[in-house]
């Protein structure tokens, strides 16, 4: 009789760290074609359209790009915060706040030009996504809230925030009683960086962002401080870094990094608010900053992966008529294999046989 | 009569290291038999093995004269091997009734088992209520329940596991009132230690391990500590080499009426504390695990910041009211009693380590980027001054053993050459030979004109290291006076909270 025993390993494995990730995602088509061939679709056809026709179609790289480019920029502030234990779930209301504000400063622009409202309403965006986020950052630091909670449930007040703006203060006037804002004016609409396309000016931001994510936290104090405070709360308060400060600051820029995708969004492909402006980017990042270990520049790799099952989702939809809902199914299923394989990063899997076993303790 | 215990050839490999290499000893019925070594020599593998957490790579375990494997812990107690591990498996919320019985590999009805324990408890001298929660209880009598635990059972050989590190003197005394109690009806000892003395005053036999394989087999009795300490690391034993009749220089590190509040639910505060160190000076503070030492560490140290900036002073500076980092500009560095997520990150490697308290002292970092060379020469500088056994600064804290993660803590903080030290328990866990090259660089950094408070159970190296000391109990602190000054009986009454007359000070 063979048992098997997971056993501590000495040094954590940087071979299953990065492996993984890969590992989780090769799973998902393989488990996902198996459950979309049990409830009657052809499952090899729909892994095929979920995960290689965006790659393989040219004509799909553009959409690749802008669905990745907000993916990539909550991604890179959440996994700054993730480092730190700060676990903002909220990220989806930040992105919202932001855009909103975003749409505030063009509205107000309106029918003005000029080079500096685009600059304008990224600094609003990002400010209002830092203010959003730091009402759990309050409520955690002064009265201990968890910030998971209060963080979601901001979500769900933002997108009620959208519904009343847009039919009451700042509804179109134009609109024929449609639900949604003015079309932003020309100086608030993102330039296309590759004419003909829709590949807009966010795109390029999200992999800067990322970049100075990367070296931020690989090569300073403050990335050093979120890293500490995460991996030793105890050991980061002996080297002199206070918890307070620290939840504050993974907030703030998880929440400006929200609102400036927020504002990229808002300005690049929806050019108006509307109601159907939320489209769980905030949620999808947790995956994404966890599918990227929590490192921007794995985070732009799996920016890109997530995106491609957005897109690839909508090819689905209407090739062979799998069901909307088949994308999250994919993303859960690809978060829940990742979390579950880590335990293969610190501990590896040992056959024992119960007369010798064999192992250090 | 057969041999309780009989090993023979035990052998262990790990990868990279031979733990065990062909160990052969006896246990008699009735004897308590040491089994001596530095860490790493290999004494937790072998009773492990004998314990069956590990199964030997070669070698035949006989138990009462007949071959056995000990497939696990539980097969183990069936056999009547018990065992009383160093650090306690108990859970503070519980009552002590309530944790014997989730230890129990058979479920006794409550009632039955309260009885058995009282029982248990009346034929040792074990004083302790069944229905205390743990979180009350002192180190001792934690240790009490442990080995309760293990007497409930009726074991033949009983396993100690560095029993008394935690103990004030006069503990150590009941526990080996305890021991040789059991020894005389019949029970096995198998006592594991580095402490000689003890062993002297206990064991009827001692095996001395050493890498792996067994030095010698001796009588305790016959030999002196020092001959067996040699056996056990080999080479001649270094004494501490401190400069005879030095002078104190000015007061360096003064505490005046320092207080904490009450942080967690189970943590003592330090209570109106007040204390001198001098330069050159070195401070004891002695007392039982749980009276306020990680308090006033900390209170010290900057993780808890208090009130009065005047309740710490360095040469005259009120550093009261700064914080960690601050007080580290200040000259002030400190080493808490957890190595572990306390001084150092396991995850992290040595390099990022030495940048958590080095950072500022050292010029590690500028304009907010850090200097990941400047860290990484430091790195190697510490693991070469200390002789630290790892790969190099790129090794995770989290490989190096206990002993070793010790070494370069002390040795990144005392090459930062602080004007004031403060350690906690600086020697816990680590062997004879690391813990003379640590107490010899205490006494350097003292030479050169530094003020510093070591903080610590084990009286030996109090007694050993210190020129004055001081006793805490329940957070309050006793005068210090030369360490020449108490006698043990003193200070084990102080540990026990007896203040007498010098309460006043």
């Amino acid at each position: 009789m063979m048992r098997y025993r997971l056993e501590k390993r000495p040094e954590p494995s940087k071979l299953m760290l990065y492996g993984t990730p890969v590992a989780a995602v090769v799973l998902t088509m393989i488990l996902g074609c198996l459950l979309f061939s049990a409830i009657g679709y052809n499952g090899l056809r729909a892994v095929q359209e979920i995960f290689l026709t965006p790659l393989t179609n040219p004509y799909k790289w553009q959409d690749l790009g802008i669905k990745a480019a907000p993916l990539i920029i909550i991604g890179t502030g959440l996994s700054v915060a993730y480092r730190a234990n700060v676990w903002n779930i909220g990220a989806e209301g930040q992105y919202i706040i932001g855009a909103l504000a975003a749409t505030g400063v063009a509205l107000m622009t309106w029918g003005m030009s000029g080079w500096w409202i685009l600059p304008v309403m990224a600094i609003a965006g990002m400010a209002a996504g830092m203010a959003y986020a730091s009402i759990p950052a309050f409520l955690k630091t002064r009265l201990n809230v968890n910030e998971i909670l209060t963080s979601l449930m901001l979500t769900y007040a933002s997108v009620q925030l959208i519904y009343y703006l847009i039919r009451g203060p700042w509804k179109d006037p134009m609109g024929i009683g449609f639900p949604q804002s003015r079309l932003f004016s020309e100086a608030a609409r993102l330039p296309n960086i590759i004419p003909g396309t829709i590949v807009h000016l966010g795109v390029p931001i999200a992999v800067i962002v990322a970049l100075i994510a990367w070296f931020v936290m690989s090569k300073t104090v403050f990335g050093y401080r979120m890293r500490v405070v995460g991996a030793a709360p105890h050991a980061a308060r002996y080297g002199g870094f206070s918890e307070t400060r620290t939840i504050w600051l993974a907030m703030l820029v998880s929440g400006g990094l929200a609102g400036l995708a927020g504002m990229l969004e808002v300005a690049g492909p929806f050019q108006r608010m509307v109601p159907g402006f939320p489209t769980n980017y905030g949620f999808t990042a947790i995956i994404v900053a966890f599918l990227g270990r929590l490192n921007p520049l794995g985070v732009i790799v799996a920016g890109v992966v997530l995106a491609i099952t957005f897109v690839g989702g909508q090819v689905a939809q209407t090739t062979i008529g799998l069901p909307d809902e088949a994308t999250g199914i994919f993303q859960a299923m690809m978060l829940f294999l990742l979390l579950a394989g880590d335990i293969l990063v610190r501990y590896r899997i040992r056959r024992v046989s119960p007369e010798a076993s064999v192992g250090a303790a | 009569m057969p041999n309780r215990l009989e090993l023979t050839g035990i052998t262990k490999q790990f990868p990279g290291v031979l733990a065990n290499d062909h160990v052969s000893f006896v246990v008699k019925p009735g004897e308590i038999h040491a089994l001596l070594g530095e860490n790493g020599a290999g004494k937790s593998t072998l009773v492990k093995m004998i314990y069956g957490i590990m199964q030997p790579d070669a070698g035949e375990i006989r138990w009462n004269g007949e071959p056995v494997v000990v497939a696990n812990p539980k097969a183990a107690r069936k056999l009547g091997i018990g065992m009383v591990f160093q650090h306690f498996s108990l859970f503070e919320a519980l009552t002590v009734l309530e944790n014997i019985a989730l230890g129990m590999d058979a479920k006794i009805p409550s009632r039955e088992l309260e009885s058995r324990i009282r029982e248990v408890m009346e034929t040792y001298g074990l004083a302790l209520d069944p229905h205390r929660t743990v979180a009350t209880l002192s180190v001792g009598e934690r240790q009490r329940i442990e080995i309760v635990r293990a007497l409930l059972l009726n074991p033949q050989l009983l396993i100690m596991d560095e029993p008394t590190s935690v103990l004030t003197p006069q503990e150590v005394e009941q526990l080996f009132t305890v021991l040789r109690k059991l020894a005389a009806e019949g029970c096995s000892i198998l006592y594991i230690s580095h402490k000689l003395h003890e062993i002297k005053a206990l064991c009827d036999t001692a095996t001395i391990l050493r890498g792996g394989k067994l030095v010698d087999t001796c009588d305790p009795k016959e030999e002196t500590s020092r001959s067996m300490a040699e056996k056990m690391i080999g080479t001649g034993l270094k004494d501490i080499v401190r400069a005879e009749g030095r002078a104190f220089g000015q007061p360096k590190l003064v505490v005046n009426r320092l207080s904490t509040g009450k942080t967690g639910h189970f943590d003592v505060p330090v209570d109106n504390v007040s204390f001198t160190v001098r330069a050159g000076e070195i401070l004891g503070v002695a007392g039982v695990a749980g009276n306020g030492q990680n308090a006033l560490l900390d209170a010290l140290s900057g993780e808890l910041i208090g009130d009065d900036r005047e309740a710490i002073t360095i040469d005259g500076h009120g550093i009261g009211l700064m914080n960690t980092t601050e007080r580290r500009r200040q000259g002030l560095c400190a080493v808490p009693e957890e190595r572990n997520g306390h001084a150092a990150v396991g995850d992290f490697t040595l390099s990022d380590n030495s940048v958590l308290t080095a950072r500022d002292r050292l010029g590690m970092v500028m304009m907010g980027l850090i200097n990941s060379g400047a860290a990484k020469t430091y790195t190697g500088k510490v693991i070469a001054d200390f002789a630290v056994k790892a790969l190099g600064p790129a090794s995770t804290a989290g490989s190096l053993s206990g002993g070793n993660l010790q070494k370069y803590i002390m040795g990144r903080e005392i090459l930062q050459k602080p004007s004031v030290l403060v350690v906690s328990q600086p020697t816990w866990g680590v062997d004879a030979g690391a813990a003379a090259a640590i107490h010899q660089a205490l006494v350097d950094l003292a030479a050169a004109g530094s003020a510093i408070v070591v903080i610590s159970q084990d009286l030996d190296e109090l007694r050993a290291l210190c020129d004055t000391l001081a006793v805490i109990n329940m957070g309050r602190l006793s005068a210090a006076r030369p360490v020449k000054d108490f006698s043990v009986e003193e200070i084990g009454l102080l540990m026990g909270g007896v203040h007498g007359s010098m309460e006043t000070a």
